[in-house]
């Protein structure tokens, strides 16, 4: 056993009885990398910071209160934005699945709408709503709604015939077959249509943050931008990239294991 | 009292691609007596499916009548269980909410359906599988879960479309056996349709031999029960009766 395979089997070992080592150790040369290249002064430390002083600026707004502020404005906005777009989203992904009359009706609209992408809206938006919580809240929910409704409609109709039928001839009413078929059915391409949606409106959302700019994690990377802060933008970049990985490995992919990976809809 | 009356039946489609009408079914017309067992054999496309689709109600027919217990039908109901090629068993659902669904769809309550579905589930040996999913059972399995479904739902007729078609040949042949057990014990009424004429006078008291979509022939099946294919593939009158059916499908 060579030394390197030992460090491998230890490794394997310790992954296994401590899974979160598996989540962090592909950051380890990352980091690396970049101690390396900012305290080697390659590029002046004003621009280009070091991991010790962007953990130094994230102890410091955190102190201050600033970054769990913005934090939760930030996260509240997303979990509103979201929640009114899935519950617009489903209802609507359902009936343009089920019927045909709804997708030919719908289906070229929502490509369309779809096609104008959240930011794109922000212009007519600020001169409709002004710069505030109405504008940034249109923008998220428009943003989560079509990868959730077009994503719901693909689940509804990959449902098959005969999982219909079966339902209908053991004496299930269609109500009762949308909630026993066509949803859990669907509901492996509805977590994708929400993580898209929560990816797109995670991005959205900062970009809103940016123009509207009252508070939020993209306010306070904007706002650090007019101060000339170079670590402060990096630590939002850093928060923002956590917190989806937060989202996606406690709340998503659980979801998915325990649902479309445990029915065997979807493969490992 | 019978349990199934078709009369004049007939489908046919518009192809809108070829312009033309298409006949898939014509002028079918066929009793079943209650806990009867009816087998439906011929070749791929003589209309057999379509048949059972009409009966089953999830297709409407464009001629003649269907009475199941006297009633007309009307669209699909739990009068009429499905048991399905593809077995299409609810992947989100455990074998026992399975087996289960029919009596649920009834209102029947939970510790009552439960007790319900366990029962059929012990019918057809599988008492030990009633919280597994339907993935991570063999194709087999899975469609025993599918007949013990539709029986537990007591249907006054159960339709099995080529139900066995998609399992290996020596699970076809123990869920075989199997069927001829449960339906001695139970007697349900049962159309089966297959393309396996074997299966077909191994199954059936009677065989209705189907061509172009019109009945060719209806053959008794008289063999002594219970039936098991080690004592019946040397049956000489097994095998005189299935050689003049697969000679007329054949022909057909």
């Amino acid at each position: 056993m060579t030394p390197l395979q030992r460090a491998w089997a230890f490794y394997v070992r310790a992954t296994a009885r401590f899974p979160a080592v598996r989540s962090i150790v592909p950051f380890v040369p990352v980091v690396a990398l970049w101690a390396i290249v900012s305290y080697a002064d390659v590029f002046p430390r004003a621009f280009f910071p070091a991991p010790g002083d962007v953990v130094r600026s994230f102890g410091d707004l955190i102190y201050k209160g600033i970054l769990p502020e913005y934090l939760e404005d930030s996260v509240v906005r997303l979990a509103v934005g979201a929640a009114c777009g899935m519950a617009l989203g489903i209802p609507l992904g359902v009936a343009v699945g089920l019927s045909r009359r709804a997708h030919a009706a719908l289906w070229p609209l929502l490509l369309f709408f779809a096609a104008i992408g959240d930011i794109a809206w922000l212009p007519i938006l600020l001169i409709w709503f002004g710069f505030g919580l109405t504008t940034m809240t249109f923008v998220i929910v428009y943003t989560v709604l079509f990868p959730v409704v077009l994503n719901t409609a693909l689940g509804v109709r990959s449902v098959p015939t005969e999982l219909h039928r079966a339902a209908l001839s053991l004496g299930a009413s269609r109500p009762r077959v949308v909630w026993e078929v066509v949803l859990p059915g669907a509901l492996p391409n509805i977590m994708t249509g929400l993580r898209n949606g929560l990816g797109y409106g995670w991005r959205a959302l900062i970009a809103a943050e940016i123009i509207v700019g009252t508070s939020g994690i993209g306010f306070l990377m904007f706002d650090a931008r007019r101060a000339g802060s170079v670590v402060e933008i990096v630590v939002g970049m850093i928060v923002l990239g956590a917190l989806w990985y937060i989202v996606d490995g406690w709340i998503l992919a659980p979801i998915e294991r325990a649902t479309g990976q445990r029915w065997g809809l979807v493969t490992r | 009292m019978s349990s199934l009356t078709i009369k004049g039946l007939s489908k046919t489609y518009f192809d809108a691609y070829a312009a033309a009408h298409v006949t898939a079914v014509q002028d079918v017309s066929l009793t079943v007596r209650e806990g009867e067992f009816v087998s439906i054999v011929g070749p791929s496309g003589c209309g057999k499916t379509t048949i059972l689709n009409m009966i089953a109600g999830f297709v409407k027919p464009t001629g003649g009548d269907i009475l199941v217990g006297g009633r007309a039908v009307s669209g699909p109901g739990p009068d009429r269980g499905v048991v399905f090629q593809s077995f299409a068993l609810f992947p989100w659902k455990t074998v026992l909410e399975n087996v289960a669904f029919g009596p649920k769809m009834r209102g029947v309550g939970k510790a009552e359906r439960d007790a319900i579905a366990r029962e059929y589930l012990a019918l057809a040996g599988l008492a030990h599988a009633a919280d597994r999913y339907p993935n991570e059972l063999s194709g087999g399995m899975q469609q025993r879960v599918g007949v013990v479904r539709a029986l537990a739902n007591e249907p006054e007729v159960l339709l099995m479309d080529e139900p066995f078609a998609s399992v290996d040949a020596q699970t076809r042949m123990t869920l075989q056996e199997e069927l001829t057990r449960i339906w001695q014990e139970r007697r349900p009424t049962v159309i089966f349709i297959t393309h396996d004429v074997g299966e077909a006078v191994f199954l059936a008291e009677r065989v209705v031999v189907l061509s172009k979509g019109r009945v060719l022939d209806e053959i008794d099946v008289d063999l002594p029960r219970p039936r098991a294919w080690d004592a019946l593939t040397e049956d000489g009158d097994f095998k005189a009766l299935s050689a003049r059916v697969l000679q007329m499908v054949r022909s057909a």
